[in-house]
């Protein structure tokens, strides 16, 4: 089946879609930057875009290599802190929804950015937490972005960075954290959690994919409603927005 | 009282064994001169911290002169990985206390305040705290919160000896602004014993009088000021100039091998004899210029 969009644009407009107007949104660099931008240009002028650095609501017009880039500080409505940000936005309870992504993610949300292999034998190190695991612990709700590969969606996840519902049911509140993981988004599907399990449930399959696609690609069984719809495609508002205002460059949408 | 010294005098304050706060993040407002100088005098058995682990601190472990890390995890962005860090980790040649940013920002925090320690709702759940709990168990714990009875995760204050911040403007007190997000650096200045200040531009005192809301660091934590223009690069800062990717690429291929840092280290600072000579093996004014910031967006 030809589409007329990539995975990755698709990616950006669910994110995008799980967005609300007046919301307060912490976001990393990649495709959350793309799906902030794109929510805030369409449905939602009124939320507020935070990088932990210290960077609230900024305006770029060029991309940037990373949230070090002062190109994606351009415009911003205040320069702060870490303790402004991390603390008195998110510590305390004021970031609605947090994007997060990862290198692997388990059957209840948790997320490893840290290392692949054994921690007590042989490993690679990788990038490690950053703000992940405070906006995992903090956020409101937080929504999961990565590409979908057995090797990343996961029975055993080698570490936890930033916990999701733990190890499932109520074990998530047991230690004291709110909120907790609200979708999945991969290139083949969008994933929610069991109320009470908090097991990953499919929600919706991209065009183009099947069930089998989805499952089949996965290294843990989700729970499976009988009825799946396919997930909405892009709009051609949309489209042009990340085609043309956004990512004209490409940078983020790879 | 002048505070103004040479990035030499200034480095040699620093007894081998200290524990540094480094401003860099990512690829910016690192102190890459003053690293560089460091390791040019032979300090060696470092601590480091930062919130961010960022380029400064990967050429330090790269060459050797550090022997703990404690950060919050790190990158150089799109550029690659911390790649010294990360092999100081797998080898075991690097003692590492990984946190999460905001954990190592509290931890700041706590020792700028004078406070016991700083409670977090950060880390539970998570195996960072499970590795720190094994790892240094004396730097986390738990108390019973007297007014709700929850237990919650507390940190001990971190009190670096030395924290070294990269400035844009700084009179010679050290009466210093910062341009641009500040992410962890004023409450490193203020956790620490002592503060060296790196700044692009020291101005008369006259000049920060006229906007001492802009002064995010008072002098009166300052050791020494060191006039440094580019002193960050190949990071960027924020107003002034923007990072050298060519010479962030040629670092990241670098850090490749163990020989091919060494041939890098031989090169950009073993090699020369300061900043000045290093900024002309980089292409000198002609290049440096090419880098200035536009003062509207400030890249």
């Amino acid at each position: 089946m030809k589409l007329d969009y990539t995975h990755s644009e698709l990616m950006a407009v669910a994110g995008a879609r799980e967005l609300q107007d007046r919301q307060i949104v912490a976001v990393g660099l990649g495709l959350p930057v793309v799906a902030s931008f794109l929510a805030k240009q369409t449905h939602a002028p009124n939320m507020t875009i935070l990088f932990e650095l210290g960077v609230i609501d900024p305006q770029p017009v060029d991309c940037g290599v990373g949230l070090a880039d002062p190109r994606v500080w351009y415009r911003a409505n205040v320069f702060s802190s870490f303790v402004d940000i991390l603390g008195a936005v998110l510590h305390r309870g004021r970031v609605d929804v947090g994007f997060l992504g990862g290198l692997e993610v388990d059957q209840f949300g948790n997320l490893n950015t840290t290392l692949l292999g054994d921690p007590q034998g042989k490993f690679r190190h990788m990038i490690g937490s950053g703000g992940a695991n405070d906006i995992a612990s903090c956020a409101q709700r937080t929504i999961i972005i990565m590409r979908h590969e057995e090797r990343k969606l996961k029975q055993a996840i080698s570490f936890i960075t930033s916990p999701g519902y733990i190890r499932g049911g109520d074990s998530r509140a047991q230690t004291g954290l709110r909120g907790g993981p609200g979708r999945v988004i991969t290139d083949k599907a969008i994933f929610g959690f069991h109320p009470e399990s908090k097991q990953m449930m499919l929600v919706s399959i991209h065009p183009g994919n099947t069930l089998e696609d989805v499952l089949g690609t996965m290294g843990f069984a989700p729970l499976v409603p009988l009825q799946v719809p396919f997930t909405e495609p892009p709009d051609g508002e949309q489209l042009r927005l990340i085609r043309e205002v956004i990512d004209p460059q490409r940078m983020y949408m790879g | 009282m002048s505070k103004l010294s040479t990035l030499s005098e200034a480095v040699a304050s620093i007894p081998s064994g200290s524990h540094l706060a480094l401003s860099g993040f990512a690829i910016t407002r690192c102190v890459m001169a003053f690293a560089r100088e460091l390791i040019r005098q032979g300090i060696h058995g470092l601590t480091v911290s930062q919130c961010v682990g960022a380029m400064d601190a990967d050429l330090l472990v790269g060459a050797g002169a550090v022997e703990r890390i404690i950060y919050g995890g790190g990158s150089l962005d799109r550029f690659g990985r911390l790649a010294c860090v990360n092999r100081g980790i797998e080898t075991g040649t690097l003692i590492a206390d990984e946190y999460s940013s905001l954990s190592v920002t509290f931890r700041y925090l706590a020792g700028s305040l004078g406070l016991p320690f700083m409670p977090i709702r950060s880390l539970r759940g998570s195996d960072l705290m499970a590795q720190l709990r094994e790892r240094s168990s004396s730097d986390l714990a738990s108390v019973v919160d007297p007014f709700s009875g929850e237990q919650w995760p507390v940190l001990k204050p971190l009190l670096p000896d030395v924290a070294v911040v990269q400035v844009q403007v700084a009179d010679a007190e050290g009466n210093a602004w910062i341009q641009g997000p500040r992410w962890d650096n004023t409450e490193q200045v203020r956790a620490s014993q002592r503060a060296i200040v790196i700044a692009e531009r020291v101005v008369s005192n006259e000049v920060i009088r006229q906007n001492p809301e802009r002064t995010v660091i008072p002098g009166l934590f300052v050791s020494h000021v060191v006039e440094l223009p580019y002193g960050a690069h190949p990071t960027s800062v924020y107003q002034a100039y923007d990072y050298d990717a060519g010479q962030i690429e040629a670092y990241v291929e670098a850090t490749r091998t163990p020989q091919a840092l060494q041939a890098y280290l031989d090169r950009t600072v073993y090699s020369v004899s300061d900043h000045w000579e290093y900024l002309e093996r980089m292409g000198g004014l002609k290049r440096l210029s090419g880098l200035q910031a536009d003062p509207i967006r400030g890249y």
